[in-house]
């Protein structure tokens, strides 16, 4: 566990000695902060297209943030050939696959704390209101989800070799599941036979990340989730994050590093 | 030391020289009969397709009215066809029919089971008060207002746009003013507009209790009003809008006790409602009136 | 003595879509013994397998077939590496981290307490000379300092074998001096080091026996002064004789 947890510090350490992060939350901020000066109607009551302006925002850097930096890290250990020293230690490689994940599970945690912790003044700015365990309910969403697609892209960058090709896939797989995974069988029953089967299988089989997307909810201040739903899908994301974390160190473990 | 300060004056020499030369070259641009800098920022960088756009944005505002329970293209849409925040501002011919609640219609699956458990689930409008149910937030209905502004300012020749975010500002939100703005704009952009006129009036009716002036608006548009050849819909759109025009001409008449002009209007109402029965039963409730009170 | 690096019959064949001929065969029945309290010169032409010997004792590449052990432990676990100290040919490490915080994260995947990590760290730092820098990120140390820096980083753990490749490459005179010095140092301590060079000068003055390999085979393996007498006065003369290079004085 220690072993894990010192290569997850590394990778934290990585993501805020970079700047890319810094960049993507100013962003955020201004641009969210211009569209709240625009006055509509003289009415500086409206909000929720602000808070769904600012959610999207917050969406898309983590997923950036979450995707740009994983892909990143087995490749750049290969290239810097820091993986050498790094194997040499008592390091299992799987220890080694944990520990990148922590690192960039964690990493996106803290900055979906800030990026929350933004959204939560902007729409309190407006609202005077603050419903904590709805932002905590969405928050934890979207970090499990991002789990998810930590999980995968490090699977990813160990089967693709190039690291932006590996991104530019999981960006489309995931927006594609994020827009469309709801409705993948209804398409199915429109197809033809073989390919129809195909759809269904990949509607079966894929994580239906937009079971995480609650951003509805928090924008139209709809009633939390049950709590005992809100349970069984963070369950559901962990069983995905360990599919793929297994079946990334069973690929990683019959690489050679040199 | 000199180095990078003179690198520095140089840079700034070259800004002045860029600005310098923007100036005569902006004008020319506009000057120039190709150019699309002559309309505003969306017909610069979209183009055509800005309609499309628009339409989308329309039905973000009634996704909106409906705090995100809405149907997608691959849910059932029959009940929601035409928007229901331009549906209950009653200038607008509807085209609904069906269930409201259940267009996602029974899960599929275990998968579509869950993930109902992560989405809105309730029909409720904003002007009701919206998903938490509190009544007294029906000024909660100005969400939907920028995303209508948006779509205006996209495609100003869309009047449902101007009727439904001058209905809300004034019923909801109490400022006849900026919805008397938004109409008048709506007429600027679409000159003659019955749809516009018949809202116009009626502001001036409920919120000025001006009676007269609204009279002469909605004169104005029965007189713009033309009849059109196209889809059934079309029609009914368009004679819906002469169908409540004559009403309302045909109430005032009443009002004022003109009896036989109101018989009058509201038999050219019928003509073309495609519910005649309300208004024929008017029609009879006035002759009855009429026959007891007979005009001296 | 007892062999604590033990390599049977080693063969590592390239399969890889870059080699166009199919495959390539870096080691060929490699058998190697390397004996606790010895320093081992590791020699060989440039893309002999030497660096390919000692990614198979890592365990970073699997060989094709035989075996490898480390303290008598197949090098497949990961607990053979515990007492073991590697330096990498081309030693690059996380350029965003100082050299401090990087011994320290090395540190503790060798499990040490804070206490014997700081102690280490401050006496590493100081062996190789890289006290004024320690708090500078990687990024701007030159490539001695890089090397050295991969020195110190091999010895965190206080190892019993070391596993140098190349460890001379890259530094100036007085560097490589001062790597011979902790080398034999080391083996004054009791230590084992097995490391590879191209140096033949520096590996006659510290090494107890030394491993010629080429084109995957090895050729010779035993003290300097047995590989040397036979032939010639010369380790050069005897070393470029090995590997089959006729050199103008001998013909
Ligand atoms: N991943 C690989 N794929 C294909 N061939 C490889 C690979 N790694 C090494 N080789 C080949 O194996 C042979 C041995 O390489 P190795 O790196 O062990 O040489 P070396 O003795 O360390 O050389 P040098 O002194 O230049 O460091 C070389 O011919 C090399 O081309
Ligand atoms: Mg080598």
């Amino acid at each position: 566990m220690k072993t894990i947890l010192a290569v997850a510090g590394v990778v934290i350490k990585e993501l805020y000695r970079r700047k890319d992060f810094y960049v993507l939350f100013i962003v955020t901020m201004l641009i969210c902060l211009i569209m709240a000066s625009v006055r509509i109607f003289n009415d500086d009551k409206i909000i929720r297209y602000l808070k769904e302006l600012c959610l999207l925002l917050v969406w898309v850097s983590s997923l950036v943030i979450a995707i740009t930096t994983t892909a990143r890290q087995i490749p750049a250990e290969r290239e810097n050939r820091t993986l050498l020293p790094l194997l040499a230690k008592p390091v299992t490689r799987t220890q080694l696959l944990l520990g990148k994940f922590l690192g960039c599970w964690l990493a996106c945690g803290i900055a979906l704390v800030c990026f929350y912790l933004f959204f939560g003044a902007l729409a309190a700015s407006r609202e005077h209101q603050w419903p904590l365990l709805n932002y905590f309910q969405a928050a934890s969403l979207h970090w499990f989800m991002l789990g998810i697609v930590i999980a995968m892209v490090l699977l990813g960058s160990l089967v693709f070799a190039a690291p932006s090709s590996n991104s530019t896939i999981c960006f489309v797989v995931v927006g594609g599941i994020l827009l469309l995974g709801r409705h993948l069988d209804s398409v199915a029953l429109t197809l033809p036979e073989p390919v129809r089967s195909v759809f269904l299988i990949i509607y079966y089989s894929i994580p239906h990340l937009e079971f995480f997307d609650v951003r509805d909810l928090i924008i139209h201040d709809w009633p939390l989730i049950h709590w005992g739903y809100y349970g069984l899908a963070l369950i559901y994301g962990i069983g995905y994050m360990v599919v793929f974390l297994t079946g990334a160190s069973l690929v990683f473990r019959r690489q050679s590093v040199n | 030391m000199s180095g990078p300060r003179i690198q520095i004056w140089f840079l700034i020499l070259l800004l002045v020289v860029c600005f310098a030369l923007a100036c005569p070259l902006q004008s020319r641009f506009v000057a120039w009969p190709g150019s699309r800098a002559n309309g505003d920022v969306f017909a610069i960088t979209l183009g055509e397709s800005r309609k499309l756009f628009a339409n989308e944005f329309f039905v973000k505002a009634d996704s909106y009215y409906h705090s995100g329970f809405y149907p997608t293209i691959f849910d059932d849409n029959r009940a929601f066809k035409t928007a229901h925040m331009a549906e209950d501002t009653g200038a607008v011919n509807s085209q609904n029919h069906g269930e409201e609640e259940s267009f996602m219609g029974p899960p599929r699956n275990w998968i579509d089971a869950f993930g109902r458990h992560f989405m809105p689930d309730r029909h409720t409008h904003l002007d009701e008060g919206g998903a938490s149910g509190d009544l007294s937030g029906s000024e909660g209905v100005r969400e939907i207002l920028p995303w209508l502004k948006l779509s205006a300012d996209l495609d100003p020749q869309n009047v449902q746009n101007y009727i439904v975010t001058a209905y809300w500002l004034r019923q909801r939100m109490h400022q006849p003013k900026t919805a008397q703005e938004v109409l008048l704009e709506g007429l600027h952009e679409n000159p003659g507009s019955c749809d516009i006129l018949f809202e116009l009036g009626r502001l001036y009716a409920e919120s000025d209790h001006d009676t007269n002036r609204a009279v002469n608006v909605w004169m104005a548009g029965l007189h713009n009003w033309r009849p059109v050849k196209g889809t059934e819909d079309e029609v009914a759109a368009n004679n819906f809008i002469y169908e409540k025009l004559a009403t309302q001409m045909g109430a005032e008449q009443a009002d004022v006790g003109n009896w036989q002009a109101a018989i009058q209007w509201f038999e050219k109402a019928k003509a073309v409602s495609k519910t005649p029965d309300g208004l024929q039963q008017m029609i009879e409730l006035l002759q009855q009136h009429h026959s007891i009170k007979p005009k001296p | 003595m007892a062999a604590i690096l033990k390599a049977e019959n080693l063969r590592v064949e390239f399969r890889s879509r870059e080699a166009a001929q199919g495959t390539k065969v870096a080691l060929r029945g490699l058998n190697l013994e390397v004996n606790a309290g010895e320093v081992f010169g590791y020699l060989g032409p440039n893309g002999a397998g030497k660096t390919t010997t000692m990614n198979v004792l890592l365990g970073f590449v699997q060989p094709t077939s035989g075996a490898a052990s480390l303290f008598g432990i197949d090098v497949r676990q990961p607990i053979a590496r515990q007492r073991i100290g590697y330096l990498p040919e081309l030693t690059y490490y996380y350029k965003f981290l100082s050299a401090e915080e990087l011994l320290r994260f090395y540190s503790t995947l060798f499990g040490l307490s804070r206490l014997e990590a700081d102690r280490r760290i401050d006496e590493l730092l100081k062996l190789v000379e890289l006290e004024h820098a320690r708090k500078r990120p990687i990024r701007t140390y030159s490539k001695g300092m890089q090397q050295r820096a991969g020195l110190a980083q091999a010895l965190i753990n206080n190892p019993d074998l070391l596993v140098l490749d190349e460890p001379t490459s890259g530094l100036d005179p007085l560097g490589r001096m001062k790597v011979r010095q902790i080398i034999q140092r080391l083996k004054g301590e009791g230590k084992t080091v097995f490391f590879s060079s191209h140096e033949l000068g520096e590996v006659e003055t510290v090494c107890d026996r030394v491993g010629i390999i080429h084109q995957g085979e090895l050729k010779v393996v035993g003290p300097i002064s047995e590989i040397r007498q036979p032939r010639h006065a010369n380790l050069e003369q005897a070393f470029l004789e090995i590997i089959g290079f006729e050199t103008q004085s001998a013909s």
